[in-house]
């Protein structure tokens, strides 16, 4: 690859970044509300406090004032602070930032590990009952709406069975340490992975099969067998190979989603990650929590989908010529 | 790799996995601790520091770390003794020297002394610390001896001697920050002297508190409270019903039917004198609403036209009480009584009547009322607040029944933090909305006088949202404010509703209460503050955590995994591992063996 291919690629990340952090500020101010009076409607308050709060929070000023101010701070990596916890909005991020990726990198990794399989089974024995069966069951997951589904599962295995906690990612009263701290975890985490799991595998399945449908019809597959390659040989070493190329691609830019990925999810099962944050800061609303989110959010949908192009421009020479 | 094998492989991996964790779910710890675990969704603990901190669920992080001087009995809200264990008045009611109990401790050891007191309370003053203002803007404390402080006011007031809202705080803690960095500090010492100390918050998740040893009415039988936080309400229920929980907040009317009738489960319908109102505006503000709504028929024809028992038991399930005037505090009492007489009872003939002999005609046949003498229609624009539940369902009905008396309702759709700079413009005719009180009514009183309306340099800085001005209200205000006397008191207040309620500005229609639900395998001495109506946990003064004991011979705490699941759980992962890497070496080798 090219210096100049990666620099041109960098530069425009970085100019999809500048952009979105100049959008996110006026995308929260575009309707017009009062976070102060609303946080606080119904408190003991003077119209003096009042007034002393919204300086506290940045409400001050005109716009270009306060769109002044926001870019200085975002620019030294100050997110400023949360109304709703009084915490810098950096710490709250990168606090709940752990329990989504657990969450959601777990799932990904599951359903693109899941999805893969499943696509080539039902590709090399497309038409066949396991095939009708594999993907009818992965489309059928991947179109119920994920909340949807993990209400189902909430029903099934936390309430009517008992099996899993019904949300949280911790026993609350319990005092375990350590490995057993570790499982608790895996516990209460289950029940919300198994959802997004089944909810992302469709998308890696079918992506996989018809990939690999298209390179069956390859001719090189026809030489593989004239050699006489066994099935199994033709499929592993010449036919996968060469259809895993979109699902590399689909892989990397679901990273970027990882972070973002899971707001119903979250909220379902009370798992304590960046979705959930998004949700209770949308309440306030949170502005500058909600700034926060959405950069964290923009910037790793940029940076992977970076990755996504450079790899393709590796994997592929006629992507970077072009 | 064969891939259907590995899939196999790895779906029985599932399998087992939800094997054990049926496994670990038939199990449950010993429970060596008593724990109690709260439950409560919709809103989250923000802060914890008492300064500043606003959302409701803080306060029953704060009341049982922090006793206060005096409290409010769970009965009615009387003050009783609490770190003191007595008063005297002296100054014609504005001096109060109260004697703190002997040997008061805080959790840490430290003595708590007069010194904690008046600290708390000057600084709260000089500072105008935000949840404190209120109760301390006007009170100096003054320390004696370790034992004794005297708190006197500038001004006559008849929240004294209570003191019930001013949360003591150590000294030796809260001290060495300035004017700042108190009201930024996270407050996570867990440093108080009430019967539970925080332990750990973990933002959107949980609050734990442990048992006080201090605690001077002696240790509490309970060694930790947890708050748990639920985003999602049908979880949170399905929580308590298991037993994960003990008790629960906010819970979703659907549900309280069927909690009502599970045995072993108690539902609360707990009322703190919040309540609904449709609000129609008076025209002091920035903008004045449609000509129609300043004529007093005009509103007096729509408050006849208002159904609230329907409202209660379609919107909001029955689970509600109609109130017919403004419920200034959690305390019924304040709340006047109005004749049988007197009160808005539902009757579209008679509201029709009304504008019909005001001379509000349908000139023209389209089903809508114009001004006398032809003109401008009656049609109101009616804000709904997107995010309420209940904002939309009612919304319906109101304009339904408008429409029976030839109101047109323009409704409009949107969030609560829009509604505020609307109303404060007074771009507004109607909208729905409501309010809790605090205990003291003067707060809610406070907000419908003639200064509380917007400015024109700031429409957003405003608490009176009906943009309603009385003299003769703003006069009733100024007398109460300082009336000592509490029965002469609550007769101006009554009066003060009446005027409100006689302008059909402010038409209220329905106490809302809290929903809660709690399990009784576990805990006794759950108490309603007020008694009877009240809520059992986020009461104003949450006695219960005072109060609550283990049922004997009961076990704490939700089923955790047991040390037997675990070693379950690891057997599944050794077993799964196992069985991938067989079929994986299998395949490997047949190839090289053929």
């Amino acid at each position: 690859m090219s210096f100049r291919f990666v620099t041109r690629k960098v530069l425009a990340a970085l100019a999809t970044l500048a952009f979105v952090i100049c959008f996110n500020f006026f995308l929260f101010r575009v309707v017009e509300g009062d976070p102060v009076a609303n946080l606080f409607r119904g408190k003991n308050l003077t119209i003096e406090q009042r007034q002393e709060l919204r300086r506290e929070f940045g409400l001050d000023g005109s716009k270009g004032e306060q769109f002044v101010r926001y870019l200085e701070q975002t620019v030294r990596l100050n997110l400023g602070r949360s109304y709703s916890t009084n915490r810098p909005v950096r710490s709250d991020i990168w606090e709940r930032a752990w329990p989504t990726i657990a969450l959601v990198g777990v799932s990904s990794l599951l359903s693109a590990v899941f999805g893969v399989l499943i696509g080539i089974v039902a590709a090399w024995r497309r038409r066949s009952k396991v095939d009708y069966g594999w993907t009818g069951f992965t489309m059928a997951t991947y179109s119920m709406p994920d909340f949807w589904l993990g209400m189902l599962l909430l029903v099934t295995f936390a309430v009517t069975l008992g099996w899993f906690p019904v949300g949280g990612i911790t026993d609350t009263s319990s005092e375990a340490t350590g490995i057993a701290k570790l499982f608790d975890q895996a516990h209460h985490m289950f029940l919300p992975a198994l959802t997004l799991t089944l909810a992302y595998l469709g998308e890696y399945a079918l992506v996989m099969r018809s990939s690999l449908l298209d390179t069956m019809r390859e001719d090189y597959l026809t030489l593989a067998r004239a050699k006489g390659l066994r099935d199994v040989a033709v499929r592993n070493h010449h036919a996968v190979p060469n259809a895993l190329l979109p699902v590399v691609t689909l892989v990397a830019i679901n990273f970027g989603f990882v972070l973002s990925g899971a707001i119903a999810v979250e909220a379902i099962y009370s798992w304590p990650g960046l979705g959930l944050l998004s949700y209770q800061a949308l309440r306030g609303p949170d502005l500058p929590m909600l700034q926060g989110l959405f950069l964290v959010f923009s910037a790793a949908v940029i940076f992977f989908n970076l990755v996504a192009e450079l790899l393709y421009g590796y994997l592929d020479p006629r992507v970077r010529t072009q | 790799m064969r891939p259907a094998k590995l899939l196999f492989a790895a779906t029985l991996i599932v399998v087992a996995a939800l094997g054990i964790a049926a496994v670990a779910a038939a199990q449950s710890d010993d429970g060596k601790k008593v724990v109690l675990t709260v439950g409560l969704t919709s809103t989250s603990f923000d802060t914890l520091n008492p300064l500043v901190g606003y959302s409701v669920p803080d306060y029953d992080v704060w009341i049982p770390q922090y006793d206060t001087v005096t409290r409010k009995a769970a009965k009615d809200f009387a003050t009783i003794p609490g770190l003191a264990e007595s008063w005297e008045e002296s100054n014609g009611g504005k001096t109060y020297t109260y004697k703190l109990r002997d040997g008061l401790k805080w959790s840490d050891g430290e003595p708590l002394t007069a010194s904690d007191v008046a600290f708390t309370i000057n600084r709260a003053r000089e500072e105008a610390w935000q949840n404190y203002d209120a109760y301390v803007h006007n009170l100096t404390a003054k320390v004696i001896d370790d034992r004794t402080v005297e708190v006197t006011s500038s001004v006559p007031d008849p929240k004294l001697p209570g003191l019930g809202d001013t949360y003591i705080l150590p000294e030796h803690i809260w001290g060495k920050f300035d004017a700042k960095a108190i009201t930024k500090y996270a407050a996570d010492d867990g440093v108080g002297s009430g019967p539970f100390v925080l332990e750990e918050f973990k933002t959107g998740q949980y609050v734990k508190m442990k048992v006080n040893p201090n605690f001077w009415e002696g240790q509490r039988p309970i060694d930790e409270i947890v708050f748990r936080l639920f985003t999602n309400p049908d979880a949170m229920v399905a929580a308590l019903e298991k037993g994960e929980i003990d008790a629960a907040h906010n819970v979703p009317s659907e549900a309280m039917e069927r909690l009502g009738t599970t045995t072993g489960i108690v539902a609360v319908e707990g009322n703190q004198g919040g309540f609904d109102e449709i609000a129609i505006n008076a025209g002091s503000g920035l903008k004045k609403p449609h000509p129609a709504l300043l004529d007093s028929r005009v509103r007096l024809a729509i408050a006849h036209a208002i159904d609230k028992q329907t409202l209660i038991d379609k919107v909001f399930l029955g689970l509600g009480s109609v109130i017919e005037t403004l419920s200034p505090s959690p305390n019924p009492a304040w709340i006047p009584e109005i004749p049988a007489a007197e009160q808005f009872d539902f009757d579209l003939a008679k509201a029709n009547k009304i504008l019909d002999d005001a001379g509000y005609k349908d000139t023209n046949g389209d089903g809508v009322r114009e001004m006398p003498g032809g003109g401008e229609p009656l049609k109101f624009s009616y804000y709904v607040r997107s995010n309420s539940d209940t904002a939309k369902p009612v919304s319906e009905y109101v304009s339904g029944w408008m429409k029976e008396i030839g109101i047109e309702l323009d409704r409009k759709f949107v969030d609560s933090d829009q509604l505020g700079p609307v109303i404060g413009k007074g771009d507004y005719d109607m909208f729905h909305w409501g309010w809790t009180p605090y205990v003291d009514p003067d707060q809610q009183l406070s907000y419908f006088q003639c200064d509380q309306i917007a400015k024109a340099d700031d429409p957003t800085l405003y608490n009176n949202d009906a943009n309603w001005c009385s003299p003769a209200y703003d006069k009733l205000y100024k007398a109460q404010n300082v009336e000592l006397d509490e029965q002469k008191r609550m007769d101006i207040v009554h009066r003060m509703l009446m005027l409100l309620r006689a302008s059909a500005f402010y038409q209220v229609f329905a106490l809302t209460p809290d929903l809660q639900a709690y399990r009784t395998d576990r805990f006794e001495g759950w108490l309603k503050q007020p008694a009877e109506v009240g809520p059992v946990i986020f009461s104003n003064s949450s006695p219960t955590y005072y109060n609550l004991t283990p049922v004997a011979s009961s076990s704490s705490g939700g089923g955790g995994i047991s040390t037997g699941a675990i070693v379950g759980i690891i057997v599944a992962a050794i077993a799964g591992v196992a069985l991938v890497f067989y079929f994986v070496r299998r395949r490997s080798t047949a190839e090289e063996r053929e």
